[in-house]
């Protein structure tokens, strides 16, 4: 099924560029390499009349260190028809990777935008109202990167203070590979400083 | 404030007939419900503009139940999680466990026991109906009547109590381990269950008459905060929420999961026999039929039930081939889709993301709230049944 509908978007759409992942173990899901016509892409996945979809269920960010990867779940809720697809789009850099906001398909999209955007730091253009949703509205960085490092301070209080147990769990464990990247751009920086 | 001498006081100004219209200030006023507000069910602040007593517009601030939940995950073996997931929804503590425990085996390829199986339905619908005998009690006190409560309360102590013996604890289980349930039930729990499941149905027939039918819940429920199949189908809105709506939409139907196939029961559909379809007495007296429903399948279950083997076979240590699974399951308050990405042969999940049905309900008040009175947006609030420990993970 999800092979029908990527032939129909690569029919369809321009420079939409997709294609079907089939990982050897897991759920098979479309990844829409061109950025630009995601919005039209989406627009086609909602309103064609062979294999459409009437919901969004979630929007799932997943933080791989070179790239973001933002999973978009749907659903038709339709006793005869019940199928659903997970899309996906590659985000690179970690400043400000950005994709147009489909809020308008999917009213649904509102909040689960906004909590991607807290999370991963993933800029939804377009959005009626982007603002965190879970951090206070003041929070610095973006929680589950994987690089994140929790702040010591915030609003002039010590997150952690010293009089509370678990002392030595306290500072957030880095992923292995955020820390190996870390390192490395450390190593990088410090020899370009010495080349200097 | 002003000061004490009283011939500072300008006396005019109180006078009525000085004030003219253009005088009077007419604009919004905004309102604080929460997060401290009892008809929030939790910590849910709205921010009401209001005209008088009418709602012009609600804007919900989440996060005060925060606990980072998905991120400690990300460091916590998979066995370990199941503790995790029990606080998201602790109402029905059971559901979240399925969910979670369905994701994990589909990964891993386990195989469950039929008698686990059978358990984990069994205690599934029992929660399904602690659950909601709590959405009506809670709902019968926002609307002012507050012996419900108590009745409710009363019947959901039992299945606690039930879950107690069985599990050790009362609200947050860690019963559905991964590759079956953790302890086995016995014959006089079953005989207890059974008895339970005979005086049950005549307590729902008594809710029924007491609070269904009565005059003025209806006039407090029927006709407001009105959702369209087509709106729940925009804010992907599952569950009974949905199902009040007249959507014939049950995954415990469509996409059968533990063995939902081979259970007889029936979809409980928001049909207008009071008020219009979609309406918060729809969506509530959904969650009413679908407690006689979860007691069919109940004895069902006991029917079936046979002796055998109650965990299947997982290895000490659980590791995960790489890829990712999104699994969906019924739960008393609509549909909990668990993301999960995995590494290869890793002992941690890289990322689980958990689609919890609050948090998409949640995002339907500002939809719902323009152009109702203060009181129905209350009403509003109750009828889609909101945790806000699941709203903000």
């Amino acid at each position: 099924m999800l092979n029908d509908l990527v032939e129909l978007l690569n029919k369809n759409i321009k420079d939409v560029d997709a294609e079907v992942l089939t990982p050897e173990n897991g759920d098979h899901s479309i990844l829409i390499k061109g950025k630009n016509s995601f919005h039209s892409a989406i627009k086609f996945i909602k309103e064609n009349d062979s294999i459409s979809f009437n919901a969004l269920q979630v929007i799932s960010g997943v933080d791989y260190l070179d790239h973001i990867e933002v999973n978009y779940m749907f659903a038709n809720f339709d006793k005869n028809k019940p199928h659903t697809a997970i899309v996906k789009v590659r985000l690179e850099g970690r400043v400000d990777p950005s994709i147009d906001s489909i809020v308008d398909l999917y009213p649904a999209a509102d909040f689960q935008e906004r909590e991607c955007y807290d999370m991963f730091g993933v800029v939804f253009n377009n959005h009626p109202d982007p603002r965190r949703i879970l951090c206070p509205y003041d929070w610095e960085g973006f929680p589950l990167r994987k690089d994140y490092m929790s702040p010591k301070t915030y609003a002039g209080m010590d997150v952690f203070p010293d009089d509370k147990m678990n002392m030595n769990q306290r500072e957030y464990i880095v992923h292995e590979k955020a820390e190996v990247a870390r390192k490395k751009a450390e190593e990088k920086a410090a020899s370009e400083s010495k080349t200097e | 404030m002003a000061s004490q001498n009283p011939d500072n006081y300008q006396l005019s100004a109180t006078e009525p007939n000085v004030t003219t219209e253009e005088a009077l200030k007419s604009q919004l006023m905004t309102l604080n419900m929460g997060p401290q507000h009892p008809a929030t069910h939790g910590v849910l602040r709205v921010e009401i503009l209001t005209d008088s007593e009418v709602v012009a517009k609600a804007i919900p601030h989440l996060g005060y139940l925060h606990r980072c939940m998905e991120k400690h995950c990300e460091n916590l073996d998979y066995r370990g999680i199941i503790p995790f997931v029990d606080r998201l929804d602790y109402l029905a503590a059971m559901n979240m466990e399925l969910g979670y425990a369905l994701t994990v085996e589909k990964m891993a390829g386990t195989e469950v026991p039929r008698r686990a199986q059978l358990i984990r339905v069994l205690v599934s619908e029992l929660q399904r109906i602690a659950s909601h005998l709590m959405a009506f009690g809670t709902y019968a006190i926002d609307l002012g009547a507050f012996s419900p409560f108590l009745y409710a309360f009363d019947e959901r102590e039992k299945i606690l109590r039930l879950f107690e013996e069985i599990s050790g604890a009362r609200l947050l289980y860690n019963y559905i381990w991964l590759g079956g349930v953790w302890n086995d039930i016995s014959e006089q729990q079953l005989e207890r269950i059974s008895e339970f499941c005979d005086h049950f149905e005549g307590e729902v027939d008594k809710y029924n008459n007491l609070v269904t039918h009565n005059k003025i819940f209806k006039d407090r429920t029927c006709n407001v905060g009105t959702l369209t199949a087509e709106d729940c189908f925009a804010y992907g809105a599952t569950g009974p929420v949905l199902r009040g709506s007249g959507v014939d939409w049950d995954l415990r139907k469509v996409d059968p999961y533990c063995g939902y196939e081979e259970f007889d029961f029936d979809v409980p559909l928001g049909a207008g026999e009071e008020g219009t379809i979609g309406d918060c007495w729809n969506r509530y007296y959904v969650r009413m039929k679908e407690m006689k429903e979860s007691v069919k399948i109940i004895r069902q279950v006991l029917d079936k039930i046979e002796d055998g083997p109650i965990m299947g076979k997982v290895s000490k240590v659980l590791k995960l081939p790489k890829g990712e699974v999104y699994v969906r399951t019924e739960c008393p308050r609509g549909e909990l889709g668990i993301h999960l990405v995995s590494e290869e042969n890793g002992k941690k999940p890289y990322r689980m993301k958990v689609k919890s049905p609050c948090f998409t309900h949640t995002s339907m008040l500002p939809f719902m709230a323009p152009g109702q009175m203060i009181a129905d947006f209350v009403a509003t609030i109750g009828s889609i049944d909101i945790v806000l420990g699941e709203v903000d993970r």
